[in-house]
């Protein structure tokens, strides 16, 4: 295998992250909605905390994303 | 084989035989343009503000207290300190970061500009938690429940705006691929559709984003130590 496909398929691994992020985002989704059925009084602090572990898992997922671009544009253009 | 320019280096144009970094001059417009449009704003409406609000005056009250009422949900006692700080990074992010819209370069794509920001933020921070709690109080802050975690609270306090900067840089950069992936891929129709929300609600998001990260480190230096 020739170094672009190492780096096409490291990318491709980097990038999976992504689908972990999305998952335990569904996952945090689905337990506010939850509390917010059980206690609808409670759903702006739920909201809040919510928001802010969502942008935790983004983060991740945005990571994950700029480590397979650098690989694709920056060690890929080094070819 | 589709041709992309992308880069993670900061890029620099020579003007007037002078190297200037280009977020720099994108960002210093915008700024400028910015306290041009505040000045005007004062001179035609804050200064003839009235008793009785009507008008414009109407839409400035009701921004600047739903903001101040977001910023007391997080920080509580000090949302009159906070709350302009982050209405200053709300404008910057939002701003600098717009202007891809118009094809300009964003000031937020520069890593310099956006670690710069969230050092900011950092200051910011520690000046809010020193001035309401004092000094011991930030230090009794940080050692809470127990003494054992000061240094892992100081390190994640530290490593705080370096995320916070590589986040928001990290999404403007992925945007602006995605947008020319698409432009080279399908150059008609779509991109424009596609640009409402890459270049309008995207930006607008990782705004919100920034601010309420800021808020939120904020809230947490000053929560009172029991």
């Amino acid at each position: 295998m020739t170094t672009l496909g190492f780096i096409a398929i490291a990318a491709a691994i980097a990038a999976l992250a992504c689908g972990a992020a999305a998952v335990s985002m569904s996952i945090a989704t689905a337990h506010s909605v939850d509390a917010i059925a059980r206690q609808p009084e409670a759903a702006g602090k739920i909201n809040s905390s919510l928001m802010f572990g969502l942008i935790m898992m983004e983060t991740t997922a945005v990571y994950a994303l700029l480590v397979s671009i650098l690989l694709i544009f920056v060690l890929g253009a080094a070819v | 084989m589709i041709d992309l320019e992308v880069s993670i280096y900061p890029k620099y144009v020579t003007l007037f035989g002078v190297r200037l970094p280009q977020s720099g001059i994108i960002a210093s417009s915008v700024i400028l343009l910015l306290v041009l449009g505040l000045v005007v704003l004062y001179f035609c409406c804050i200064r003839r503000f009235t008793e009785k609000p009507k008008g414009l005056q109407n839409v400035l009250e009701l921004a600047v207290e739903s903001l101040e009422s977001f910023a007391k949900g997080r920080v509580g006692g000090c949302a009159r300190f906070v709350a302009p700080f982050a209405l200053t990074f709300i404008f910057y992010v939002f701003f600098t970061t717009f202007v891809e819209i118009f094809g300009l370069p964003p000031a937020t794509e520069d890593i310099n500009c956006t670690v710069a920001l969230g050092l900011c933020s950092f200051v910011m921070v520690n000046v809010t938690s020193v001035r309401f709690r004092g000094v011991k109080g930030r230090l009794r802050n940080l050692s809470t429940p127990s003494a054992v975690v000061f240094p892992v609270k100081v390190l994640a306090d530290c490593i705080a705006p370096f995320s916070m900067g590589i986040r928001l840089f990290a999404n403007v950069l992925v945007g602006g691929v995605i947008m020319q992936l698409i432009y080279a891929v399908v150059p008609l129709l779509l991109p424009a559709a596609i640009s409402a929300y890459f270049n309008v609600l995207h930006v607008g998001i990782q705004t919100f984003v920034f601010a309420l990260l800021f808020l939120t480190y904020t809230g947490e230096a000053v929560e009172e130590a029991e």
